[in-house]
């Protein structure tokens, strides 16, 4: 009898010592990932962006049943394509964002969020070329994040990106942009009401809409 | 215990020229543990791992490096020299004779776009590249003419697959139309010589179209035109797509508007269907269906040029069907194979008053290509193929006339890469002709050297060979194929979206059908001729704001004694000079895109009858000044409207002779015209799709 009883006291204590090995490195995952969150969000130069881009790959390596990673390097890499002049040098950039793109979907198919960047850097390749891939990419990028909203409709970013594209379209044929201004304001509410319960869930976006709200005054 | 264990790993990365890579991301596979290298290309990290694991290098433009490093608490220095990837921008290619257009590539010379808006072309493939050097203008038949060859030299491929006759009926000296339009093909090659080995029987120019891959979204499109209609219904899903596409195109309405050269009795009228398939398969595989049918007549009355009174009915029913199949897959990391099918049928039927004429011609087309590379150095593209054509003529009370012809085909291709600045490529096509019982091989050649880092000279040779026309090869089963031999020399400068070309060429000529006099039953191979030239391109889409313009000029020196000439002389179809000019002009206060074409080819030879000698007489020049404005007043309709020859000149492309001496010991000679000074067209197109901001833009 003793020695039965012995085995589930010993399950317990396997399970533990497993969830607890397990909360460590979750603990080193999350550690990592914060730091290196922040760093992305306060890279002021291309050198900045690619060094943290660099430790997000790092970590995408070692944890590759997470979409964070893949995501915040693919967030990098388009900030970094923002930032570059040359038009070939973006392509590269925009290209090395798909890539991770590709990683992160190929994990978690259906986050809102990784859908909402895939149309941010569509978004992003119209602006190398606009009159050649005006047509093809905005189509690409509003599509990706109308699906976005209905993986989420919650999702601030992709209502806030949504609004940018409704916004240029409403520009260029001089027609009204109350649908765009109307997007954005529900994009902003989103920004203050939507809470992730992923503590590694993107924040950025917010400075973005505000900005496009001067324009809706 | 082994936690304790820590291993330092640091070393250098530099490219091959030992210049430091900062930043770029080192580390240890399946673990937290690396870093980037800073300035001088330094880095050091330390890990507590052991055992073996990989280190992986990358940066941005170079090739991923990785190597097993052993950790067991001893320090490692591991300098790295990563090697350059050679992006599309810094790679040579291959540039003699090509013109390639594609949205993707950034050092295409030619947008797929640029088809669609280059006015004058009225979205017709043909009509665009008309424009670019190497072509000479034959404003009566809106074929490619390329480099002093005939209209039926220039053969087209849809996804490598042939295509019998890609150009739709027309009235007599009416420019006929593509039946490809232009918004199916992502990209476009449009070659004027030295083309690779997997193309053959086509002796001076191949027109290789890469159609599209699958539709990202479900839309209906409808076109409302000027001569007609169409709707086409898009279906898309995650892994394919389905589209099909309905066009009634009757011309009657215009024809009532506007004064014709041309006696209709029936103005053309034709009904075409389209419909394409696509779906992925497996990670990278992806197949391609694509069918066409469409029907076509219309009736007229030729006048007698002796006596305008006395007419000849002329009545056609053309039937045409397409189908092509298309599979590509990759094989491995380094191997690719693509494969396909196509079938076209081709049915006349012609009515010359009560004699009645049945023109038939099939073919198929099965092919399978594998492309790879053995090393960095060494690229191979090898496959096989057949055609089979059969073809048969019954005129009414006179018997038939038929051949079935297959071609069986093999080709190897090399690409070898000395450098990244040189780049060498041979081929061989073998090919066995079933109605000569004769094997050939010929040979292909072209170079490419870099000679920095916007510009590079390339060469290319290659014997190229082509069966005789239908109407010779059905009188002739036996007679040889017409060959012709390329020399092509050109430099390209390619630089932020300014293009400067200039090409020069030799082509020889043999084996061309040849007969005397009026005796069409005595044909043979005995006819040759030359074609040499210079052509220059620019294209500068930077220095004006919103104001993209190319010019083509291309100068011309051929001459052929073949079919019935006398002695050799420049055919009718060759002209000396040809100049064009075409801008684009984008207005955002209009919501407009305005655009306008310039051409002018030199006078053009015709046979005078009143003149012994062969091809003496000369046409007046030809020029045309066309212009096209696309609307967009809502981001889903375009209202599209183009005018072809706004001057009104009458252009002259030649002259038709009586049967009989008049009075005066002449023939009478009457000119050949365009069928109406202009061409307006009006359209409205109209995208039905969830998201409102989608048009037809790219289709037109």
């Amino acid at each position: 009898m003793k020695t039965l009883n012995i085995v589930p006291v010993l399950v317990l204590i396997l399970v533990l010592a497993l969830t607890r090995l397990g909360l460590a490195n979750d603990g080193k995952y999350f550690e990592a990932m914060q730091k290196n969150i922040k760093a992305i969000y306060e890279a002021q130069t291309i050198e900045q962006l690619q060094a943290t881009v660099n430790a997000f790959e790092r970590i995408g390596s070692a944890e590759k049943d997470k979409w964070e990673p893949s995501y915040y390097a693919a967030y990098g890499y388009i900030i970094m394509a923002t930032r570059e002049q040359d038009g070939a040098k973006k392509d590269a950039y925009l290209d090395q964002a798909m890539k991770a793109i590709e990683k992160a979907k190929a994990v978690a198919p259906k986050e809102s969020e990784v859908i909402a960047l895939e149309g941010f850097a569509y978004m992003i390749r119209v602006t190398v070329d606009p009159a050649s891939r005006g047509q093809q990419y905005s189509g690409l990028s509003i599509q990706a994040y109308q699906k976005a909203l209905a993986f989420n409709g919650d999702n601030p970013r992709a209502l806030s990106l949504l609004a940018q594209m409704q916004y240029g379209t409403a520009q260029f044929f001089g027609s009204s942009t109350s649908e765009a201004c109307g997007t954005l304001q529900k994009a902003l509410e989103k920004f203050d009401s939507y809470k992730s319960e992923n503590a590694l869930a993107p924040q950025w976006g917010k400075q973005m809409a505000e900005k496009l709200k001067t324009n809706c005054k | 215990m082994s936690a304790f264990c820590q291993t330092i790993i640091s070393g250098r990365i530099t490219d091959k020229a030992t210049n430091p890579i900062a930043l770029a991301n080192v580390l240890l596979l399946d673990t937290y543990d690396g870093a980037s290298s800073d300035n001088d290309g330094k880095y050091s990290f330390t890990t507590t791992e052991e055992g073996t694991k990989i280190l992986l290098v990358k940066f941005i433009g170079f090739k991923a490096y990785q190597m097993p490093v052993t950790l067991s608490g001893k320090p490692l220095n591991i300098d790295i020299v990563l090697e350059e990837e050679i992006s599309e921008l810094k790679a040579v290619t291959i540039s003699a004779g090509t013109f390639a257009a594609s949205d993707e590539s950034r050092r295409t010379v030619f947008k797929a776009m640029d088809i669609a808006t280059t006015a004058g072309a009225t979205a017709d493939i043909a009509g665009a590249l008309n424009t670019l050097p190497g072509t000479q203008k034959v404003g009566e038949t809106g074929r490619l003419f390329v480099r002093g060859g005939e209209g039926n030299e220039t053969r087209t491929f849809i996804d490598g697959m042939l295509v019998l006759d890609a150009y739709g009926p027309s009235a007599p000296n009416t420019p006929s139309r593509g039946r490809f339009l232009p918004f199916m093909f992502k990209g476009t090659s449009f070659s004027t010589g030295g083309y690779s080995a997997e193309y053959g029987q086509a002796l001076s120019s191949t027109l290789v179209l890469d159609s599209r891959d699958k539709a990202e979204m479900t839309r209906t499109d409808i076109g409302i035109l000027s001569v007609g209609g169409d709707v086409t219904h898009t279906q898309a899903w995650e892994s394919g797509s389905i589209s099909g596409k309905l066009q009634y195109t009757n011309i009657r309405p215009y024809y009532g508007l506007i004064n014709q050269e041309i006696d209709w009795k029936t103005a053309p009228e034709s009904i075409e269907g389209i419909s394409s398939f696509r779906q992925q398969v497996g990670k990278n595989g992806m197949v391609k269906l694509y069918g066409n049918f469409s029907h076509t007549n219309y009736s007229l009355y030729n006048h007698d040029i002796d006596d305008y009174n006395q007419t000849q009915l002329y009545d056609l029913e053309n039937n045409y069907n397409y189908l092509n199949a298309s599979y590509k897959d990759v094989l491995s990391n380094n191997w690719i194979v693509r494969g396909g099918l196509s079938y076209t049928l081709l049915d006349n039927n012609i009515k010359l008053d009560q004699t009645a004429i049945g023109d038939i011609e099939k073919g198929i087309h099965a092919k399978t290509v594998f492309e790879g590379s053995i090393s960095d150095q060494l690229e191979l593209k090898t496959g096989a193929e057949v055609i089979n054509r059969n073809y048969e003529q019954a005129i009414y009370g006179a018997g038939n006339r038929e051949f079935n012809e297959v071609i069986a085909a093999t080709f190897v291709e090399a690409d070898l890469y000395a450098s990244n600045n040189f780049v060498t490529r041979v081929g061989s096509r073998v090919e066995y002709n079933n109605l000569l019982e004769k094997l050939s091989v010929d040979p292909r050649l072209s170079m490419a050297y870099k000679t920095g880092s916007t510009g590079q000279v390339s060469f290319a040779y290659g014997r190229f060979r082509q069966s005789a026309k239908n109407e010779y090869l059905r009188v002739n089963t036996a007679l040889n194929e017409e060959k012709a031999e390329h020399f092509i020399l050109n430099y390209q400068r390619i630089d932020n979206n300014r293009t400067f070309r200039i090409e020069t060429y030799y082509k020889r000529y043999s084996d061309l059908v040849k007969y005397t006099a009026y005796d069409l039953s005595d044909l043979k191979a005995t006819g040759d001729g030359f074609a040499k030239g210079i052509e220059l391109f620019w294209r500068d889409n930077r220095s004006i704001r919103n104001i993209d313009y190319w010019v083509s000029y291309s100068f011309l020196d051929t001459k052929r004694n073949y079919l019935n000439f006398t002695e050799e002389a420049m055919p009718s179809f060759a002209s000396k000079h040809n100049f064009s000019v075409v801008g684009k002009y984008f207005v955002q206060k209009l919501k407009s895109q305005i655009g306008a074409t310039y051409s002018y080819t030199s006078p053009r030879p015709y046979n005078d009858l009143n003149n012994d000698k062969t091809n003496s007489g000369r046409t007046p020049y030809y020029a045309d000044l066309s212009f096209n404005w696309s609307y967009l007043p809502k981001p889903y309709i375009i209202i599209h409207l183009s005018c072809t020859n706004l001057l009104g000149r009458d252009n002259i492309f030649g002259y038709e002779y009586g049967d009989v001496r008049n009075q005066e010991g002449l023939y009478n000679a009457r000119p050949i015209r365009q069928a109406a000074t202009r061409f307006l067209f009006v359209g409205i197109f109209i995208t039905l799709s969830k998201d409102k901001s989608v048009n037809q833009l790219p289709t037109l």
